[in-house]
């Protein structure tokens, strides 16, 4: 690191530009999304029956556990930020690897619910079974889950392997070097937890009571 | 300020760090990663310029002869991806942009220069993709991918060249971060931001822009690939989807595009003619608002590409009246370069001449552009010459002759040497002459109704073509001119001193070529910007 | 990311507040209020985005140019969504002449 930081005033210089860059990072990242978001609110306006009808077959059981799951990650992913600035190595080290396992936790929830979705003839490319007549609605809608948690996933996958891959660096570097690293990561996962946040209702949750 | 380097400063040039290969690929100078930038958008430049030569060789005369229908489709559609993709949007920022904004705003680099460096290799990536498409024998959609074409009908390479579209996006997007943070960042004590020459500002509108636009187009163009190979999709009417919705998010990009290619034009016009007019920029504020503005407004006017899709006339009104608006900060511009002429003592350099071109054919484009705002007016002109002649007189008259500007005016900077003037102002002159030799018959053309993308045309129109074609001729040679003598003053041409133009700006303050670390000590005093009231000409 | 920063209690009650608003979210689905859910779960995903955004991720004490950031994106994203649902709410009250009189609703099919 200390190559390229030559450029830099000092520590907390570092720090500034790091955090800046990410969340001009998180700003792209969230026009990212935008198209996939706002086809969905096109979607809905034209299909607001077959949406319901489809988001009622998705498994709100798994999808609010993930929820709740990642929230806590967060938690832990701000425990880790919290600790990093306090010098305290081998604490962040802890909580960036329960961070990671969440997300993984996470992932692994959301495979076997893709895998129902796979035998229950959700998946749009893949012989996709709906009631006839909401049939063109509900592949609109699948098509776009599949599009949208599908993203959202290889992002948190990229976040895990950040998270274990400053957390293995912590065993050689202190909790001093790396502070503008995992502090960054931490905006990461937290935005990528945001997206869910939003992808939750939208998905999940439409005229559940029908 | 002496007129000739120490042979030590020399020595240290950024240019004398190691002169092998693989220094080059693995710089993480901003410098160096500039001279990358300006050699690949070279070829590429030159490789977009040979599809035009065959398309206008074609349309000299009425019948198809020399291409078919399909390959004409798939010559115009390189022409665009090339010249918008890979030249036009990188041109100005990543090479001049890339070389100067540390410079100007006294840094000794950008922000992040590994990431630099990787978006340099993620467009060489995306170049590959491309090159590969027109191997594999091209695609024929036209740079805007529209659907369900792209998607359901066409035989070609479509989601190669997507792939390649796609990458090369992620580049712009990494160089507008870099720019954002280093102008917040890394500014030198005491250059606040009214200091700021408005070639950083101008940069730093177009990183707004990259940074907000260009997400949006790679997820669209992830879906268009996407609905191409499972036939499934939103943007399909037969699948239920909507083609609109493509346009939407296709222009809620290429629009702003416009405006990424021409700020940084704008930018570098702002250095220029002050300089050669020995006057302070008229109305400096009102410069940094319009650039802002032309940012911000820009966003908000791409329907104006949509007004005979089937769109709501609403939704055409609306934007075309905010179309209108972004006239009034454009025209701002053009008034403060024209301002700031008055009692100048004006000379007539090479980089003035490119400078003085771009004001000319930048107002004629967009006086144009305010037909095609018009909704009305716009019906009878879509998809017409006319059009092609508009952006061409904003993305060529423009752009390009801005980059040759900025290209003459900043040679000795880069490479320590001067161009030869004569040779300098010739290549201007032809380029300016034969540009308005190719486009200005198109205009007319497209009033009458001939029609774009077609390699046959009815003969009525020969004798504009001809023109038209004639001056493509013409233009080629004058693009070849600088490639010879820039090229040849990097290795020939007279020492330069620090300061050649006696400008101010901090980029002049530290030797040509700058060393490796941009200066000896980074400055102190910032001046104010443009003032060249108090000083002489030598 | 500077010196100040939040206690650790009150990160977990931030949590505490999160999974609450969870509960409430998904509750409310299981609740008949028409237009209201959409409204409901929206709100909610923006309170608990907004949690994140000021504590987690430290918005709060962050300088000018980082909230501007922030927001930039939130803004165009709005640009995007506004104009592009001004074409299509208000597509069939006036066709274009150029449309066919089929045309004209938004999807005749959709369900």
């Amino acid at each position: 690191m200390s190559s390229h930081a030559a450029h830099f005033e000092s520590d907390s210089h570092r720090h500034e530009t790091a955090e800046l860059g990410m969340w001009v990072f998180l700003a792209t990242e969230l026009m990212f999304f935008g198209p996939l978001l706002l086809g969905y609110a096109v979607g809905r306006e034209m299909y607001g029956q077959a949406f319901a009808a489809a988001s009622r077959h998705t498994d709100v059981v798994i999808g609010t556990i993930n929820t709740a799951v990642l929230l806590t990650s967060s938690l832990f992913m701000a425990l880790a930020a919290a600790a990093v600035r306090s010098d305290r190595t081998r604490m962040t080290m802890r909580c960036l690897l329960l961070t990671a396992a969440l997300g993984v936790v996470f992932l692994v929830l959301k495979g076997f619910e893709y895998l129902s979705e796979w035998q229950e003839h959700l998946v749009p490319w893949a012989d996709f079974r709906f009631e006839p007549r909401l049939r063109q609605g509900a592949g609109y809608f699948y098509y776009l889950y599949f599009a949208m948690t599908g993203l959202h996933a290889l992002h948190l996958t990229i976040g895990i392997v950040a998270s274990i891959v400053f957390a293995l660096r912590l065993r050689v570097n202190s909790a001093r070097a790396l502070a503008s690293q995992v502090g960054v990561t931490g905006l990461y996962w937290h935005f990528v937890d945001m997206i869910w946040v939003f992808l939750y209702p939208i998905l999940y949750l439409v005229e559940r009571h029908g | 300020m002496s007129s000739h380097p120490s042979r030590a400063f020399h020595e240290n040039s950024y240019l004398h760090g190691g002169f092998t290969l693989w220094s080059w690929l693995t710089t993480r100078d901003h410098k160096r990663i500039a001279l990358l930038y300006m050699i690949s958008i070279t070829g590429f430049f030159f490789l977009g310029g040979a599809a035009a030569t065959i398309i206008r060789i074609e349309l000299l005369t009425p019948q198809g002869d020399l291409v078919d229908a399909h390959t004409y489709n798939e010559l115009f559609t390189a022409h665009g991806i090339i010249m918008v993709w890979f030249f036009l949007i990188p041109s100005i920022p990543n090479t001049l942009g890339n070389f100067l904004i540390p410079l100007m705003i006294g840094a000794r680099e950008v922000a992040f220069p590994r990431l630099n460096l990787a978006s340099w290799y993620i467009y060489t990536l995306g170049g590959l993709f491309v090159l590969a498409t027109l191997l594999f024998g091209g695609v024929d959609t036209g740079w805007t991918f529209y659907t369900p074409f792209a998607t359901l009908f066409s035989n070609s390479n479509v989601v190669l060249a997507i792939v390649g579209v796609f990458v090369v996006g992620f580049s712009s997007i990494l160089t507008g971060l870099n720019f954002i943070v280093t102008v917040h960042r890394m500014r030198a004590p005491g250059m606040t931001w009214f200091k700021l020459p408005l070639f950083v500002w101008a940069n730093y509108a177009t990183s707004i822009i990259l940074v907000l636009a260009t997400p949006v187009l790679a997820m669209t163009l992830c879906l268009i690939a996407f609905e191409r190979i499972t036939r499934i999709g939103i943007f399909d009417p037969s699948l239920g989807g909507d083609p609109l919705l493509f346009q939407h998010f296709f222009w809620f990009y290429s629009h702003p595009a416009v405006y990424i290619m021409v700020l940084p034009a704008m930018g570098v016009a702002s250095e220029i003619i002050p300089c050669f007019a020995r006057n302070r920029i008229f109305g400096y504020r009102f410069m940094t608002y319009a650039i802002l503005g032309i940012a911000i407004i820009g966003f908000l006017v791409w329907g104006h590409h949509m007004f005979v899709s089937g769109q709501s006339m609403y939704a055409s009104v609306v934007f075309s009246l905010l179309s209108f608006l972004v006239a009034i900060p454009s025209a701002i511009k053009v008034f403060n370069w024209t301002a700031t002429l008055y009692k100048g003592s004006i000379l007539f350099a090479s980089p003035m001449l490119y400078a003085l071109g771009f004001v000319g054919l930048f107002t004629i484009g967009g006086l144009t552009g305010l037909f095609l705002a018009a909704a009305a007016l716009d019906v009878h002109l879509t998809d017409t010459y006319f059009v092609i002649a508009h952006f061409h007189y904003i993305m060529v008259g423009g752009t390009v002759m801005a980059y040759l500007g900025g290209l003459h005016f900043w040679w000795p900077k880069i490479v320590g040497r001067m161009y030869p003037e004569t040779w300098g102002r010739i290549a201007a002159v032809v380029i300016f002459v034969g540009f308005n030799l190719t486009f200005f018959p198109q205009y007319i053309a497209g009033a009458m109704g001939m029609p774009r993308r077609y390699h046959v045309y009815s003969p009525e129109y020969q004798l504009l073509n001809v023109f038209s074609s004639t001056g493509a001729g013409m233009l080629a040679i004058g693009y070849l001119l600088p490639l010879v003598y820039l090229v040849w003053a990097m290795f020939r041409g007279k020492h330069a001193p620090a300061n050649p133009w006696q400008a101010t700006g901090l980029e002049w303050q530290t030797a040509s070529p700058p060393p490796k670390e941009n200066f000896e000590t980074i400055p102190e005093n910032i001046p104010s910007p443009y003032d060249y009231r108090s000083r002489t000409r030598s | 990311m500077n010196a100040r920063q939040d206690p650790v209690s009150r990160l977990v009650w931030i949590w505490l507040t999160l999974l609450v608003l969870l509960a409430v979210t998904t509750a409310s689905a299981y609740v008949d209020l028409g237009a209201g859910n959409s409204i409901a779960n929206l709100i909610i995903a923006a309170a608990k985005a907004a949690l994140i955004a000021l504590f987690f991720m430290h918005l709060r004490r962050s300088d000018a140019t980082v909230r501007v950031a922030a927001g930039a994106a939130l803004l165009f994203l709005f640009f995007l969504a506004f104009l592009t649902f001004g074409d299509y709410l208000t597509r069939p009250m006036h066709p274009a002449p150029w449309r066919s009189p089929q045309e004209s609703t938004l999807n005749p099919h959709a369900v």
